[in-house]
């Protein structure tokens, strides 16, 4: 199942994106932000695969812009149900490319990862942890609604549709544009 | 015309992101300071195209990442920089 929208697309991690998803994971730019710092070994990469492959609890992608892929995303239900008919989901993404780590397009991949969460599948609400020390991370998620729930070194935080929609509406506007032009000739 | 819409690129970024004219340069980045994150961006977006009459499509708006990157873009679509 691809997900497409919002100029960027979702496309189910396959064989062939291993590597590349290993050398990203495995970049200080990007492990530094994860609860798990520790290389990741080609061995390991592959058994990971072959676990999520068979697990209806996540499922993992990678994003793509303008034919290039340029991070990982994915979503998993808190519960371990299949993600069919679980009623809470924790979505993650890293975008790589350095171009558009701090980007608007950075937004992108989450909104159709939470439409698919909220309006395909249905669930009630999204949670998520942030390293309390990645206010990056906190910024970017209160942006799209998330409110924090439980503070420590690791912090809670939580969206429940009403908020999304309401917050994610100007974001989706700008990334949703087909074409530009002089304002009278539009 | 041009050094007018010099003025007013700097005035419409200054409004957008609430920071003095000074601190407006061409190196000056999105995410770089804490007033242009992503809400800023998209009030930015507003004030420019209402500056300039002009709506700018969803690829511009995502690489609009400087000043000087805005100002290539506005140029695009036909402002006299």
């Amino acid at each position: 199942m691809v997900l497409e929208g919002y100029q960027v697309k979702l496309v189910p991690v396959g064989a062939s994106d291993l590597e590349m998803l290993r050398a990203w994971r495995n970049d200080p730019k990007i492990s530094q932000h994860m609860l798990t710092k520790a290389k990741i070994t080609k061995a390991q990469q592959i058994r990971w695969f072959e676990k999520v492959s068979q697990d209806a609890s996540q499922k993992h992608f990678v994003i793509w812009y303008k034919g290039k892929p340029i991070g990982a995303a994915n979503i998993k239900a808190l519960d371990g149900k299949c993600l069919e008919s679980t009623s809470v989901i924790e979505p993650g993404l890293y975008i790589y490319e350095d171009k558009y780590r701090a980007n608007l397009l950075a937004f992108a991949p989450t909104l159709l990862l939470n439409d698919f969460s909220f309006y395909d599948i249905g669930v009630e609400k999204l949670k998520a942890v942030v390293l309390a020390e990645n206010q990056a991370a906190l910024n970017y998620n209160q942006k799209l609604g998330y409110t924090i729930v439980n503070e420590g070194p690791l912090i809670e935080i939580e969206l429940e549709r009403l908020s999304y929609e309401v917050a994610s509406k100007p974001l989706k506007g700008l990334l949703s544009r087909v074409s530009g032009g002089k304002k009278s000739g539009v | 015309m041009a050094s007018e819409n010099q003025s007013k690129l700097i005035a419409a970024f200054a409004t957008a992101l609430n920071i003095d004219t000074s601190l407006v340069k061409d190196e000056l980045a999105y995410n770089t300071i804490p007033e242009w994150d992503s809400t800023a961006h998209m009030s930015l977006v507003a004030e420019l195209e209402d500056v300039f009459d002009i709506m700018l499509d969803t690829d511009d708006i995502i690489d609009m990442s400087s000043v000087l990157k805005a100002k290539e873009i506005v140029a695009k679509y036909g402002v006299e920089l």
